[in-house]
């Protein structure tokens, strides 16, 4: 076995172990699904009918209903409602017509009940305004759009788009695709000022070269990251499984094709390699972990600049800013998957992304190793800006 | 024609600097293979660099290096085993963990030989420890296993005696004796002299960076001539007229001679100032020449 083997089999097991590595992996699924529960019960909840009994002051004479009770003396309304006789009441003024005005009284403060109610009262005042339509009529007034949206190109009808898939996959996409990167990344930092914290170190670089040593790290860090977005792909599998109904809504507006997956896995790969070459050069310039997390925060804030602007990206998928950030390197693997999930990317853009990817990561991993190998063993001392230039500069 | 396969290290005109600042000049020394040789000098001499060197951790701005007859590769790092200055281990990991992690890295399985290693020096029943569970000098003698752990040809020590107790001291030093018995090279840097004066057959000294002394201890120390009174002594000693230097810490002293002083005469004056329990003529002490170079410099 070479030695960066070793080295890779010797990360991953340490830091697959690690309390940071459970909680990312099993916690932040977990949380996810705890949200989503919640809003998932409180939707639940949101279903017109029965409990609320709902009555009315009618000051205009245009109103009538069987649902609802009609009080023509509005201290008798007032008065039932605190007798929990009826949930709600709303008084409809003389001038109704003209302003469009009501009040609406409740005998508790609940706004998922509020929505509903407002529901239930703009059905009963569309019924009496227009009583003398025709019943597809009054439906239609009630609901004016039931939308579909296609994008079109040149070879004809394309993909069908989803409201709720627009903003959901690429969002939980990118989303996971951050979290394991940075995740990975972030070990690979630790791991580095661990070491020279340590001092281990230099026993270490006694045995191996810089290169097997930041290789063995950048593989079996990698190798975590991957073993991570299985976990995730497992435990979705398993929430699917366990609780079909709730989940098949999402999962079935869910369309991962095939060239997309493909793009994933690249992206992913090269996203990592990029992030992981500059923690490992940032943990061999930084002298506390403190320091190198200041020092790794510049660039994780750059890497998830697409996700503050995801709105804008996922928006207006083909303009500007979300060209822009499908190619800058340090952006580009979340941008460009955000891109490619909701639209049809140009082949050249996705080209020209993948190559300023690919030359990145190899000049980043050369500046890296270099500022890694002269900078490794300055224990208590932080090279200068100048220094690193030089270090760069040398062979 | 010198026997290059009787050569363990072979450093010619070595030099590096950080920053404008020379740290290492023009240094060359070799190491014949199953020596015990000492690397010492002052602190901040450029020793730990020169080991660094050894070792390809940092690269020399010019020279050469030779290490067990070729330039370092992975199959000759395999062969070298290695204690730095600056110590530590994982601390989350055991003590076995560690070792076989170590091993491993040495392409060796060590299962066994950590288990030996660790009997020897009385660690067995810490092997399942955590390292971070263990005192400093525990610490310590785990890392000198580690640094032999794969039965390394040459083995590089650099100040392995600091932070020792005097028990463990002893225990490191009849370690290094008997790895020097089966014939491994040993490289210890240290400036703990009275060590070295009793292990080392050879020394290099650096100092500022340069190299000053080199070569079998016997023969520097005859350089340095049969001009000092090693004397064990009651009383109070005030300056002697032919006397150089002295060196007195209160019930011992060495005092070196100025050239055509006769001892006698010394030996005297003595008498007459303090009581005499021992009066010994000798070569002076490797702590004597060390001293007496880094001040003349």
């Amino acid at each position: 076995m070479s030695k960066w083997r070793i080295i890779a089999k010797h990360e991953y097991i340490t830091n697959i172990k690690r309390k940071e590595f459970l909680f990312v992996t099993f916690g932040i699924p977990l949380f996810l699904l705890a949200v989503m529960g919640i809003s998932f019960f409180f939707m639940g909840a949101v279903t017109p009918g029965e409990a609320n009994k709902i009555g009315y002051v009618d000051r205009t004479g245009l109103f009538d209903s069987s649902n609802l009770t009609k009080y023509t003396d509005e201290e008798l309304a007032r008065k039932d409602l605190l007798d929990n006789k009826i949930t709600n009441y709303f008084f409809i003024p003389e001038n109704y017509t003209a302003t469009g005005k009501i009040i609406i009284y409740s005998s508790r403060k609940n706004f998922a009940d509020n929505m509903k109610i407002e529901e239930q009262i703009k059905n009963f005042l569309l019924d009496n305004l227009l009583k003398n339509e025709p019943a597809d009529i009054i439906q239609r007034v009630k609901k004016p759009i039931d939308s579909q949206y296609f994008t079109l190109n040149e070879n004809g009808l394309k993909s069908e788009d989803s409201g709720f898939t627009i903003v959901l996959l690429p969002l939980a996409f990118s989303m996971l695709f951050t979290i394991s990167i940075f995740a990975s990344s972030g070990f690979l930092l630790q791991s580095v000022i661990e070491e020279k914290e340590n001092k281990i170190m230099e026993i270490i670089l006694s045995s191996v070269s810089h290169e097997d040593l930041l290789k063995g790290k950048i593989v079996g860090l990698g190798v975590l990251g991957l073993t991570q977005v299985l976990i995730y792909l497992v435990l979705a599998a398993v929430m699917i499984l366990i609780n079909p109904v709730a989940l098949f809504l999402i999962v079935s507006q869910v369309h991962i094709s095939i060239p997309l997956l493909v793009a994933g896995i690249i992206y992913f790969l090269m996203g990592y390699l990029v992030f992981a070459s500059i923690m490992a050069g940032v943990g061999a310039v930084a002298t506390t972990s403190r320091e190198g997390q200041q020092i790794a925060g510049i660039f994780s804030l750059a890497g998830v600049f697409p996700m503050m602007f995801s709105q804008f990206i996922i928006s207006s998928p083909n303009e500007g800013l979300a060209i822009a950030l499908s190619i800058f390197p340090l952006t580009s693997p979340i941008a460009m998957i955000m891109r490619l999930s909701i639209t049809d990317v140009p082949l050249y853009e996705l080209m020209i992304s993948i190559l300023v990817l690919a030359v990145s990561v190899y000049f980043i991993q050369e500046i890296s190793a270099r500022i890694f190998r002269a900078s490794l063993l300055m224990y208590g001392k932080k090279p200068t800006l100048k220094e690193l230039i030089k270090y760069v500069r040398q062979n | 024609m010198e026997d290059r396969i009787e050569k363990t290290i072979n450093v010619s005109r070595l030099s590096k600097s950080f920053n404008g600042q020379n740290v290492v000049r023009d240094i060359s020394f070799d190491i014949k293979k199953g020596e015990v040789f000492g690397l010492i000098g002052p602190n901040g001499a450029g020793k730990t660099t020169i080991i660094r060197m050894l070792l390809d951790i940092i690269r020399p701005d010019s020279g050469e290096i030779k290490i067990l007859n070729g330039s370092l590769c992975e199959e000759i790092k395999n062969r070298v085993g290695y204690l730095p200055e600056e110590r530590g281990l994982y601390k989350k990991l055991t003590v076995f963990e560690t070792l076989l992690y170590l091993g491993a890295l040495k392409e060796r399985d060590s299962k066994e030989r950590a288990g030996m290693l660790l009997e020897k020096m009385g660690m067995f029943s810490h092997k399942d420890k955590k390292i971070s569970e263990l005192s400093k000098g525990m610490q310590q003698k785990i890392q000198i296993i580690a640094s032999i752990i794969h039965d390394p040809e040459f083995i590089i020590l650099d100040e392995p005696f600091s932070g020792l107790d005097p028990v463990n001291m002893k225990l490191v030093k009849d370690l290094i004796i008997e790895l020097g018995k089966v014939g491994k090279t040993i490289l210890i840097s240290t400036h703990m002299m009275e060590q070295v004066e009793q292990m080392c057959s050879r020394i290099f000294m650096i100092h500022k960076g340069e190299g000053v002394l080199y070569g079998s201890i016997d023969e520097i120390k005859s350089r340095y001539g049969k001009n000092t009174v090693l004397l064990d002594f009651e009383g109070e000693l005030k300056n002697i007229p032919g006397v150089k230097k002295m060196n007195n810490s209160g019930h011992y002293a060495e005092l070196i001679l100025e050239s055509g002083t006769d001892a006698q005469v010394i030996l005297k004056n003595l008498a007459e100032m303090v009581r005499v329990n021992k009066f010994e003529i000798s070569t002076p002490s490797l702590n004597e020449i060390f001293i007496q170079v880094v001040e003349g410099t």
